[in-house]
C-alpha cells in the first residue's frame, strides 16, 4: 500500500478531520475566552447568582461560554468524521442531528445569557429602589427577573423547535396587562411630563416670574418635568404641569 | 497595661453616648454588640447603614470643627441632650479611627452651622455642592488669580424679584444644575463676571450677573467686609435664601443666613 492510497482511506481522512476539529475547537475556545475577558464580561456578570453558582462549581461564566463553543466544534468534528468514515450509513438520521446541534448550542447560549441578564436587571432595579424602604417593593425586582427568564425560556424552546404558541399567548396577555396598568397608573405623570418638556424647552415662564395658574397665583420658584412650584406670601402651590397647559398661565406684569 | 486602662478609662467611663466619625463597617459592627451605650454615626455618607446618623456636609479636616459640627447636628436631630457626656471617636492622622475625645454637649454653643444645611429651603446636597465649589474656587482661583464670588442659594423666585440683571443672563433658557460635571468649570469661567449667581432650591442655576437690591438695614455682619458680603448678607435677611460668599481679598468662604454670618472656612484648610 503506497502513500497515495493510504491518504485516500476514509478512516485516515476522518481521523485528520477529527484532529483538526479538536485543535480548532480548542483554539476557538481560548479565543472566545480572551475576547470575552477583553470585552469586560467578567466585570459585567460579577455578583450575579449565575456567576456565583459557576464559581462554586470551580468555573466561571466566561469559561462556560468558551467551553460551550469548544464543545460545539468538537461535536461537529466528530459527526463529520463519523460521516466521512462511513461508520454508520443512516444518512437521514445524521442529517437531522447535524441540523439540530447548532440549535441546541444557540438555545444553551440564550439560556446562559438570559440568566445573566435576569440577575443583572434584578440587581440594578433593587439597587435603584434601595432608598425606598417598603417591604412590598422587593417584589418588583423579582418580577422583572422572572419576566426576563420567561422570555428567555420561550426563545430557547423556540430555538430547539418546541411549540411555544401557548406560552407566547400567555406572554402577550401579561405584557398587555402590564402596559394597561402602567398607562392607567402613570397617565397623569405621562401627560404632565409631556407638558413639562414643552415648559422646559420653551420656558414661557421662568423662575422669578409672577404668574397665575387657575386660581393659584404667586412667584415661580421651580419648574421641573412634572410640577411647577409657585409661592405667595403664605402658601406654596405644587401645580402639576398638566394643569398648566389645561388652564393656561397668566403672567402678571403689573 | 492595666494601669493605662485605669488612666485612659476616664475618657470613656460613664459616657451617655458615643459619636463615631466615619467608621469603617467592621469598626461599627464591634459597637453593635455593646448594649448600654448610644452609638451615633457621623459622616458624609451613611456607609455602615446605622440607624442614628448625623450627616456632615463636608469632611472637615479640622478635628474640632468636625466634632463641633457633629455635636450640633446630633442636637438638632434630638439624639443627644444638653449636658450629655459624649465620647467622640474620630480619625486624626490615619485613615481609620485613632482618637477619642470626651466632650460635654452644651446647647449654648449653638452656632447654626447645622441649620445652614439641614434647615434651609434649598436641598442639603445643593448647598453642599455650592460650598464645595466656592472652596475649590478659593483654593485655585481663576487661572491662578484670586477671585471673588457670590452664590445665593434657594428661594430663587424671591431673590430674582429683589435683584436686577447687570447684563444678559448667560444661563437664560439653559438647564444647568450645580453638581453636574461640567458646571464647575463653567461657573469658574463665569466667576469673573460681576454680580451674583442665583441658584434655585433644587440646584438649577437660574442666573448669573445679578445685581442684588435688598434693603441693607439691620444687617449684622462683621465690619471690614466689602460690598459683596454686605449684599450677600442682606439678601438672606430679606428672603429665605442663604448666601455663600468667596472673598476676593482674604480668600475665605463665608456663609450667611437670616442676615447673619454663620460659617467661615479657609479653603486652604481643605
Amino acid at each position: 500500500m503506497d502513500w497515495q492510497t493510504f491518504i485516500e482511506e476514509p478512516a485516515v481522512i476522518a481521523a485528520a478531520v477529527l484532529a483538526l476539529g479538536l485543535v480548532v475547537g480548542y483554539l476557538v475556545g481560548r479565543l472566545n475566552k480572551e475576547l470575552l475577558t477583553a470585552a469586560g464580561v467578567p466585570d459585567a456578570v460579577e455578583g450575579t447568582p449565575f456567576e456565583r453558582t459557576a464559581q462554586s462549581l470551580g468555573t466561571s461564566t466566561v469559561e462556560i461560554v468558551a467551553r460551550l463553543s469548544s464543545w460545539f466544534i468538537y461535536g461537529i468534528a466528530i459527526l463529520t468524521a463519523i460521516h466521512i468514515a462511513q461508520l454508520l450509513n443512516t444518512d437521514a438520521f445524521w442529517f437531522r442531528v447535524t441540523e439540530f446541534i447548532p440549535q441546541v448550542f444557540v438555545a444553551v447560549l440564550v439560556l446562559i445569557l438570559g440568566f445573566i441578564i435576569a440577575d443583572k436587571s434584578e440587581l440594578a432595579v433593587s439597587e435603584y429602589l434601595r432608598g425606598v424602604k417598603l417591604p412590598e417593593i422587593s417584589l418588583l425586582p423579582r418580577l422583572i427577573k422572572y419576566s426576563v427568564l420567561y422570555v428567555t425560556f420561550i426563545i430557547a424552546l423556540g430555538q430547539i423547535g418546541v411549540h411555544v404558541l401557548a406560552l407566547l399567548i400567555l406572554l402577550t396577555v401579561y405584557a398587555v396587562g402590564v402596559v394597561i396598568v402602567f398607562t392607567v397608573a402613570f397617565k397623569d405623570f405621562l401627560v404632565s411630563s409631556a407638558a413639562g418638556i414643552y415648559l422646559l424647552l420653551n420656558q414661557p415662564y421662568g423662575i422669578g416670574d409672577e404668574v397665575r395658574i387657575g386660581d393659584q397665583s404667586g412667584i415661580v420658584q421651580e419648574v421641573d418635568l412634572f410640577v411647577t412650584k409657585i409661592e405667595n406670601d403664605s402658601e406654596e402651590y405644587i401645580v402639576p404641569n398638566r394643569k398648566v397647559l389645561d388652564e393656561g398661565v397668566v403672567r402678571n406684569r403689573e | 497595661m492595666d494601669g493605662l486602662d485605669d488612666v485612659f478609662g476616664d475618657l470613656f467611663s460613664s459616657v451617655d453616648g458615643v459619636l463615631l466619625f466615619s467608621p469603617s463597617g467592621s469598626y461599627y459592627e464591634r459597637f453593635a454588640t455593646i448594649d448600654d451605650v448610644d452609638v451615633i454615626v457621623v459622616g458624609t455618607d451613611n456607609d455602615v447603614g446605622a440607624d442614628t446618623f448625623v450627616e456632615l456636609p463636608l469632611a472637615f479636616d479640622d478635628v474640632s470643627d468636625r466634632i463641633k459640627f457633629g455635636l450640633e447636628g446630633a442636637f438638632e436631630e434630638g439624639v443627644i441632650e444638653d449636658g450629655d457626656e459624649l465620647a467622640c471617636a474620630t480619625r486624626l492622622f490615619d485613615n481609620e479611627i485613632d482618637t477619642v475625645s470626651r466632650v460635654r454637649a452644651s446647647a449654648d454653643d449653638h452656632t447654626g452651622i447645622y441649620d445652614l444645611f439641614a434647615k434651609s429651603r434649598a436641598e442639603p446636597d445643593v448647598i453642599k455642592a455650592v460650598l464645595e465649589l466656592a472652596i475649590e474656587l478659593g483654593k485655585k482661583g481663576q487661572k491662578g488669580k484670586p477671585v471673588g464670588a457670590l452664590f445665593v442659594v434657594g428661594d430663587a423666585g424671591k431673590v430674582m424679584n429683589k435683584s436686577r440683571p447687570l447684563s444678559y443672563n448667560p444661563f437664560e433658557k439653559s438647564h444647568v444644575h450645580v453638581g453636574d460635571p461640567i458646571v464647575n468649570v463653567m461657573l469658574k469661567e463665569f466667576s469673573r463676571l460681576d454680580g451674583a449667581f442665583v441658584i434655585s432650591d433644587a440646584g438649577k442655576i437660574v442666573s448669573a450677573y445679578r445685581y442684588l437690591e435688598p434693603s441693607a438695614e439691620g444687617v449684622d455682619i462683621p465690619k471690614g467686609l466689602g460690598a459683596r458680603h454686605m449684599a450677600g448678607g442682606a439678601i438672606t435677611r430679606d428672603t429665605n435664601a442663604i448666601a455663600i460668599v468667596l472673598s476676593e481679598s482674604d480668600g475665605l468662604v463665608r456663609a450667611f443666613k437670616g442676615g447673619e454670618m454663620i460659617l467661615e472656612v479657609d479653603p486652604e484648610a481643605y
